[in-house]
């Protein structure tokens, strides 16, 4: 399992735009890319996401606490590269779990 | 994203596995209308994970991202897609049930069927399946929700304009009262102090006599969106508790 960011942005750019489908078509996703504003993400669309990182790393990525910290209503803070950077330390955390 | 079949449609579900000892499973139920799973997977399933729950989601038929058949919305549907999960999940012994608004109801309705089944019952600015909490949910299905324009408001929208639930849901037939004598579960309810839903806290009383009210003061209808903190620190401690 790779850990370094630059995989991981790529990896998280293609959930992304599967959960976005069309909506997300032209929008360049990098780590500054904000969910709220840039992506025009809801709710339910952080929980599909939830989904795809499941399927991708398994429980290495407890993507429910990393959500579990912000403003769910505003999505305020939430960008795409704290969440790269949330995987990238689980994954050098336990690289026995991979 | 997880679709089960079940009841004969596609439902969208995801799990949050329990951290450490496995002290149990949790099905969160979301509201009516505007409302889906999120509310619930952004506030409480990580918290509850923690706690050693295993923690089961899933859209109700005709939101968030399960099928939304033009028909099928009584109360009995919502339940039937309850057992179909549960039957689908298996979680081997009875389950906490966490349900908000609309969802508290869906619980009390599959505690009043299954009693032995429920391990324990914590709503949100809900009531059982009575006559009077019925015609509120009927009043705020003939009105569209005043939120912001967006995706979830539309598909409310949608949701009302496009199938049967406004008509279907309140004319469903309600469980006997007699059925909740056998619920023996501990129940925990909280209101928000500025919604008229703790109202009904009384008669959910007497139906329910183990059942647990609180008020979060200052709050509306919407405590997950507005109060998580304070639903948290209820909720969590209630769970630790050694009724439960």
């Amino acid at each position: 399992m790779p850990s370094d960011s630059t995989t991981i942005l790529t990896d998280v750019t293609t959930m992304l735009r599967s959960v976005l489908g069309e909506f997300g078509a032209d929008t360049e996703i990098t780590m500054a890319t904000t969910f709220g504003d840039d992506l025009g993400m809801e709710s339910i669309d952080v929980v599909s996401l939830a989904g795809r990182l499941q399927a991708r790393y398994g429980s290495t990525v407890n993507f429910a606490y990393f959500v579990s910290g912000f403003d769910t209503t505003s999505m305020t803070g939430l960008t795409v590269g704290r969440l790269v950077d949330f995987i990238a330390d689980s994954l050098r955390k336990q690289p026995a779990a991979s | 994203m997880s679709m089960v079949r079940a009841n004969g449609l596609d439902l969208h579900t995801e799990e949050v596995a329990p951290i450490g000892a496995h002290r149990g499973t949790v099905v969160l139920i979301h509201g009516m209308t505007s409302d889906n799973m999120a509310s619930w997977y952004l506030t409480l399933a990580h918290p509850l994970a923690q706690a050693g729950l295993r923690v089961l989601l899933y859209d109700l038929r005709g939101h968030g991202h399960s099928a939304r058949p033009g028909t099928g919305y009584t109360l009995d549907d919502f339940v039937a897609d309850l057992e179909a999960l549960l039957a689908h999940w298996d979680p081997g012994g009875p389950v906490h049930l966490f349900g908000n608004s609309f969802g508290g109801t869906v619980a009390f309705a599959y505690a009043a069927r299954h009693p032995s089944a429920v391990a324990g019952i914590v709503t949100l600015e809900s009531a059982p399946p009575t006559p009077a909490w019925f015609d509120r949910m009927t009043r705020r299905l003939s009105t569209v929700p005043t939120l912001p324009d967006s995706r979830r408001v539309r598909a409310a929208s949608a949701l009302l304009a496009e199938t049967s639930i406004g008509t279907e849901l309140p004319a469903s037939a309600l469980p006997d009262p007699a059925a909740y004598a056998a619920v023996n579960c501990p129940v925990l309810c909280l209101y928000g102090g500025d919604s008229a839903v703790k109202q009904l806290a009384g008669e959910t009383g007497r139906l329910l006599p183990r059942s647990r009210h609180v008020v979060i003061e200052g709050q509306k209808h919407t405590l997950l969106i507005d109060a998580p903190d304070q639903v948290r620190a209820e909720v969590l401690p209630w769970l630790a508790a050694p009724s439960i």
